[in-house]
């Protein structure tokens, strides 16, 4: 990472967590409020992050851009950014135009594509993941009952450490697949596929953890961490379910047989 | 920025090489071991085997050369590592001493202790075993009883019983933990490392416990008035407990807690081998995701390893990990495979299948239970 990324990682943070912290987890946001928000995120040029730099884009490498996309999955915000970024990167790779707003709907996508969008949602689950294992350690320490913080209970602590290893493993997964990106061809394919199969699960058991943890407060609307659950539940099923990523790589591997697998894993 | 953020994995050309000389070494030197016996991974013991390993310098690796080191990267050692269990190579005459008993002698041992025995451990000539673990000290190590008291002339007077000694049967040093002063209850206060030549000293005995597939591997390790000479307290007498949990960062750091079960994913894939079923593809291919994953993972602690971090925290969530993916792959096995398991079945999968089964409960309790880890990773998460 040189500086420039990491200034414009630091701003992108702290314009996102802004907004973020601006969408109050029940009330949407106002008509005004939205489209300052959108405003100010096309003023720092994120939509167009992920383009080459002479369509107009950041210039950030692959590393980089997952880097960023990262940021993006530990600040929910009420707009499709991610998806935004991946669509002007295509657009303006097929010679068109960068949108003017924000797009949801990423329409057909070729093969590989569709796995730099899979691995997109792959690297936002990653920053997401941090996200409610940070909140549901500071809801332990700070919720008490009888008479002492829930962190002090051996099966509480024993349960944020199962969260703690399953965001470790989904992240380790996401990253092993951005490094895996520059191999190109079915290395990265594989890897990706590996990724989501990964971070999908660990989606699973720990939004499963961090609402046990937080009690019936981490159910209520008003509470930050279903915008967090909630959208770890639909990201491992976008671009390829979970399902689907998994099987890919287990015909990989029973195509290949007993004796090409280890050094399918150590290859992976 | 992560919580708990492995460091990438370090990719080296040299390994990478040597990868492939330890893969053309394995395809002969381990030619001949039916599938049930490489299931046995690391039990399988055979001091011809290690001595192999050290002729060609893949034991010790990361040692100085003067005391029969080689100098290489902690990531050549753990190609090494990896190959011979992946190959489900006969490992147990030298994995103890290689992993833990010479990194724990090279940091606290003195001069004379390093030269006598680190040598011979890199040649492949010297089986360690682990003196940690009592009748009434096991989770709970710092309850230790076993004593050893300092003599007249300087030698030591030990009595006590350590228990589950991995081939201690076989051993020719153990490195006992046990109190030098005070009472169990002083806990950590008052403890120390000894070494323990297990051929030369009299008043121990080594009795067999069978496990429940009726194998030698474990033992007690009874201490009556044996007399260790002055020069077998290794470290600092009263600073047993930190250099203790050293050696146990080492213990848990390596691949091989989540490679133990290997053999029984290769013989599940074979079983399977060309199967249109959804479920097993998606069975696979999750399990696959865990191991590369898990991988990744563990090259990051070799990482944390070679660049001197303490690597504590990562190795028990890697070895937490590892226990739980190892231990439902028999479930997932029979699952998907339609046969019964048995140790003497003519089909390797029905063989290797029922010694996983047995061998699973295993997986979470050596080196450390799976509630201490956890119990270390939520005191580095800050609640305890
Ligand atoms: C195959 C095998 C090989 C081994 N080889 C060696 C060896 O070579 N050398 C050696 O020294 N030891 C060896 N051991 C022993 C191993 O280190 C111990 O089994 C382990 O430390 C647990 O101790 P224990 O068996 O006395 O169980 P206990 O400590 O009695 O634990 C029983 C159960 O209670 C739980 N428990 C205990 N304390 C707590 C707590 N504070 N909070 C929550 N739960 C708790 C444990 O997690 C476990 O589930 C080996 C064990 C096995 C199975």
């Amino acid at each position: 990472m040189d500086d420039v990324s990491s200034i414009i990682f630091e701003s992108a943070q702290r314009l996102l967590s802004d907004l973020s912290e601006r969408v109050s987890a029940g009330r949407p946001m106002a008509d005004c409020e939205r489209a300052d928000g959108w405003r100010q995120i096309e003023e720092m040029g994120l939509p167009f992050a992920l383009m080459s730099e002479a369509q107009g884009g950041l210039g950030l490498s692959d590393a980089e851009a997952f880097e960023l996309v990262r940021i993006c999955g530990r600040n929910v915000v009420p707009w499709p950014l991610v998806d935004t970024m991946l669509a002007n990167r295509f657009a303006t790779q097929g010679g068109a135009a960068p949108a003017e707003g924000p797009i949801d709907t990423l329409g057909e996508l070729t093969a590989e594509q569709k796995e730099r969008a899979a691995l997109a949602r792959a690297m936002q689950m990653a920053g997401a993941l941090d996200v409610i294992l940070v909140m549901t350690i500071s809801h332990v320490q700070e919720r008490s009952q009888f008479g002492r913080p829930l962190a002090k209970f051996q099966a509480v602590q024993h349960s944020l450490a199962v969260l703690a290893g399953e965001v470790a493993a989904g992240q380790a997964a996401a990253e092993h697949a951005v490094a895996r990106l520059a191999r190109g061809g079915a290395a990265a394919t594989l890897a990706i596929g590996i990724a989501r199969a990964r971070i999908g699960e660990a989606c699973s058991k720990a939004a499963a953890i961090a609402h046990q943890l937080h009690g019936a407060i981490g159910y209520a609307r008003e509470h930050r961490l279903h915008l967090y659950t909630t959208s770890l539940w639909r990201w491992r099923d976008e671009y390829g379910t979970q399902t689907w990523w998994t099987r890919q790589v287990g015909r990989e591997v029973l195509a290949a047989g007993p004796d090409a697998f280890w050094p399918a894993v150590t290859g992976a | 920025m992560s919580v708990l953020a492995f460091p990438p994995p370090v990719e080296s050309e040299a390994a990478e090489t040597l990868r492939a000389e330890v893969r053309a070494f394995l395809a002969d030197a381990n030619a001949a071991r039916t599938p049930l016996e490489r299931a046995e991974s690391w039990n399988g013991f055979d001091r011809e085997f290690s001595r192999a390993l050290g002729r060609r310098g893949w034991l010790g690796m990361t040692w100085p050369k003067e005391y029969g080191g080689h100098e290489r990267s902690a990531f050549e050692r753990y190609v090494v590592v990896e190959e011979t269990l992946a190959a489900g190579a006969p490992v147990a005459a030298h994995w103890i001493a290689d992993r833990q008993s010479g990194p724990t002698l090279l940091r606290h041992g003195t001069e004379a202790q390093k030269r006598a025995i680190l040598p011979r451990i890199a040649a492949g000539e010297c089986v360690f075993c682990i003196g940690m673990s009592e009748p009434d000290a096991g989770s709970d190590l710092a309850a230790t009883r076993a004593r050893a008291e300092r003599q007249g002339d300087g030698s030591w007077k030990v009595n006590g019983t350590k228990l589950w000694t991995t081939y201690g049967h076989e051993a020719d040093y153990m490195i006992l933990f046990c109190r030098t002063s005070g009472t169990p209850a002083d806990r950590h206060e008052g403890t120390s490392q000894l070494l323990v030549d297990m051929r030369m000293t009299s008043g121990v005995t080594v009795r067999p416990i069978h496990d429940l597939m009726g194998q030698h591997h474990f033992n007690e390790v009874h201490f009556e008035d044996a007399v260790l000479p002055p020069d077998a307290l290794l470290g600092t007498e009263g600073q047993g407990w930190a250099q203790v949990m050293g050696e146990l960062a080492h213990e848990r750091s390596g691949p091989e807690r989540f490679l133990s079960s290997i053999q029984l994913l290769i013989e599940l894939i074979g079983a399977l081998r060309g199967s249109e079923s959804l479920a097993a593809q998606a069975a696979v291919g999750r399990l696959f995701a865990h191991l590369v994953t898990l991988r990744r993972m563990s090259r990051g602690v070799a990482a944390l390893l070679e660049a001197g971090d303490d690597p504590t925290t990562h190795a028990a969530i890697v070895k937490d990990l590892g226990a739980t993916f190892e231990q439902e792959l028999p479930d997932i096995a029979r699952s998907l495979v339609d046969e019964e398991p048995d140790l003497r079945s003519t089909s390797d999968f029905a063989a290797v299948l029922a010694y996983t089964m047995m061998a699973a409960p295993a997986f979470s309790l050596r080196g450390g239970t799976r509630e201490i880890l956890r119990g270390i990773i939520a005191r580095q998460l800050g609640l305890r």
